[in-house]
């Protein structure tokens, strides 16, 4: 309990403090009225302290690190154009919250969690962007978008996102395909495609599940690399080349259905012309028959 | 040997937490309680002189000693402790038990190889500078190598600081680097004064490790970093067998050719067995009301560097 008033002091709001304040005060009293007060044994404490609550207070304590953690990450931001995704970035950020420069040793000292961070934030930003679009088209209030436009729209809004970082992007980049990065990495990477998917309106279940969120990652990722490279005023260039990959992409589509049904179309003519074929040559066998001795046409069925 | 020091393990599992609750509610108590002097029992103000006699007489040969009993790995651990550290200029560093200076000296290398990186990047990023602007930043260099960060050295005992003194002399580091005598149970610090305090092998000999961690809160600025670097339970059983041989059996033998010195050495290897094991020295850490803390065991927990922060 003792902790409790002094941990964390600098994060807790007062509102939360008001709170906490009366479930403390009460454990502590419950102490106090505690008969062996006076001469603690050892064992009788520890045994006091694993059920006065102090379970909750440490994952309340836990929560408000992770609070605190992502301020401090969410401040270092400013300073990533001018130091990087680096430790130094995370320790100027730590001191604009008047925390001390070495707070940033809580983090790994690659940056990592800084370029993780900064991408989930940029996916819940657009996600949350899309959702406020359905809603407008849903509302009526919009026209709805063609899946190509959808999506060419939802792309430029995520890389968009990069542009105040883009002289760093390409240390985020090496960063996040670092080998220990990658699974996290790729996983925010395949939620991000998943929101653009589910609000695109996709509802595969089949193989085309898959298909459509290979193509739609590659398209991210080469546009991002082109972006990385491109000097023309506000990524024009960038955003043609997203252009023409998306409408490549659909035209894919339709070219596949397309063959799709260009397939089914021949195999139906297929179909059509052997069963005229074989209906032909039953004809011809049925003069045959009539033509023929009896046991010839025994002899030729059979082969048949 | 091994199974012999087991249940002073044991015992000592329950003692700091005893020893927490007698200390709170009145430190000039607790002067009359019992602690431990390697695996002697002594009285809580003999052990404070004891410990000073033993620093006093080895200070001398201390860094010798450090060498010949650790093989030189000793470096490599104060090496990695400044890695997890990773100062940048312009931290506060108060390095208490660090008598002859070596985290404080490896602190005022890094600091400034850092600076040094910074600035060539600066000049990198600015492309065409004019030669006034080179010359004005290695002027700055110059001036400042440091980038203001500061070192204070804090150790109870004077001999192992005059030492440090004259090794900082010899290796001509002079700025950014103060000493100071003073007790780690009561630091001669304000409050909020520091961004990172170390203690590197000195916390077991302190006589209330609780007290001294709090100490630690107070002085450090909120965001601060508690970093301690200390002996500890070795993981590996085949290892610890090892281990134990070679610290009974030899070091304090080196201890005698070396610096002529038995005790002192038979006392090193007691307290390390009496100081708490990682999980709960980190409960102790936690307990000072430090936060996130964990600990790196280094050479399979030889020694732990434990972490913790103000927040």
């Amino acid at each position: 309990p003792q902790r409790s008033f002094r941990a964390a002091a600098a994060l807790r709001r007062p509102a939360e403090e008001q709170h906490k304040e009366p479930a403390a005060s009460s454990s502590q009293r419950q102490f106090d009225s505690h008969p062996a007060d006076d001469a603690p044994e050892p064992g009788t404490q520890d045994a006091w302290a694993s059920y006065t609550g102090q379970d909750g207070q440490e994952s309340e304590d836990s929560a408000s690190e992770e609070q605190l953690q992502h301020r401090i990450l969410a401040a270092a931001l400013e300073f990533v154009p001018e130091h990087g995704w680096t430790a130094e970035a995370i320790a100027e950020g730590a001191k604009t919250l008047g925390l001390s420069a070495a707070a940033a040793g809580m983090f790994r000292s690659d940056g990592s969690e800084l370029v993780l961070h900064f991408v989930s934030q940029c996916n819940t930003k657009l996600a949350e962007l899309l959702e406020q679009e359905q809603k407008l088209v849903q509302l009526g209030e919009t026209q709805k978008k063609t899946t190509d436009q959808f999506l060419r729209d939802a792309l430029e809004a995520r890389l968009r996102m990069l542009i105040p970082y883009i002289e760093k992007w390409p240390q985020a980049v090496s960063i996040l395909l670092l080998p220990r990065n990658i699974p996290s990495s790729l996983s925010l990477l395949t939620s991000m495609i998943d929101d653009i998917c589910h609000f695109a309106g996709d509802q595969s279940t089949d193989f085309n599940w898959y298909t459509r969120r290979a193509v739609l990652t590659g398209i991210y990722n080469t546009t991002e690399l082109v972006m990385m490279q491109d000097s023309s005023p506000d990524f024009e260039d960038t955003w043609r080349f997203l252009e023409n990959r998306v409408a490549d992409a659909v035209n894919m589509d339709n070219t596949a259905k397309q063959v799709k049904s260009t397939g089914e179309a021949l195999v139906q003519g297929l179909m059509g012309a052997a069963v005229t074929v074989s209906t032909a040559a039953r004809a011809q066998r049925a003069e045959c028959f009539w033509s023929l001795p009896h046991f010839m046409s025994v002899h030729f069925s059979s082969r048949i | 040997m091994a199974a012999a020091l087991c249940p002073c393990r044991a015992l000592l599992g329950r003692r700091p937490r005893a020893l927490r609750a007698l200390a709170r509610p009145a430190r000039g108590l607790a002067a009359h309680g019992q602690t431990h002097f390697g695996f002697q029992t002594v009285s809580e103000e003999e052990k404070g002189e004891k410990v000073y006699q033993v620093f006093e007489s080895v200070a001398k040969k201390y860094d010798v000693m450090n060498d010949s009993m650790s093989l030189g790995i000793h470096r490599v651990w104060k090496d990695v402790l400044l890695h997890k550290m990773n100062p940048c200029p312009g931290t506060l560093l108060l390095d208490v038990a660090g008598g002859t200076g070596d985290i404080a000296f490896r602190f005022i290398n890094y600091v400034r190889s850092v600076r040094e990186r910074q600035l060539r990047r600066k000049l990198k990023h600015h492309q065409n500078l004019s030669w006034q602007e080179i010359a004005d930043s290695y002027q700055e260099e110059a001036v400042k190598p440091l980038g203001d960060s500061q070192v204070v050295v804090c150790d109870i005992n004077k001999e192992m600081l005059k030492v440090g003194r004259q090794k900082a002399e010899h290796l001509g580091y002079s700025e950014g680097l103060s000493w100071v005598v003073g007790n780690a149970e009561e630091l001669p610090f304000g409050d909020e004064k520091f961004d990172v305090y170390t203690v590197s092998f000195g916390i077991r000999n302190l006589t209330h490790i609780d007290l001294a961690l709090q100490e630690a809160y107070r002085v450090l600025k909120p965001g601060g970093r508690f970093l301690c670097l200390e002996f500890s339970q070795v993981t590996n059983p085949l290892l610890s067998r090892l281990y134990d041989l070679y610290s009974f059996q030899i070091i304090p033998v080196l201890g005698e050719i070396i610096a002529g010195d038995w005790k002192s050495y038979q006392y090193l290897v007691e307290s390390i067995r009496r100081f708490p094991p990682q999980e709960e020295f980190k409960e102790m850490i936690e307990d000072a009301g430090f936060l996130k803390v964990d600990y790196q065991n280094l050479t399979s927990g030889i020694v732990a560097i434990h972490s913790g922060f103000k927040l």
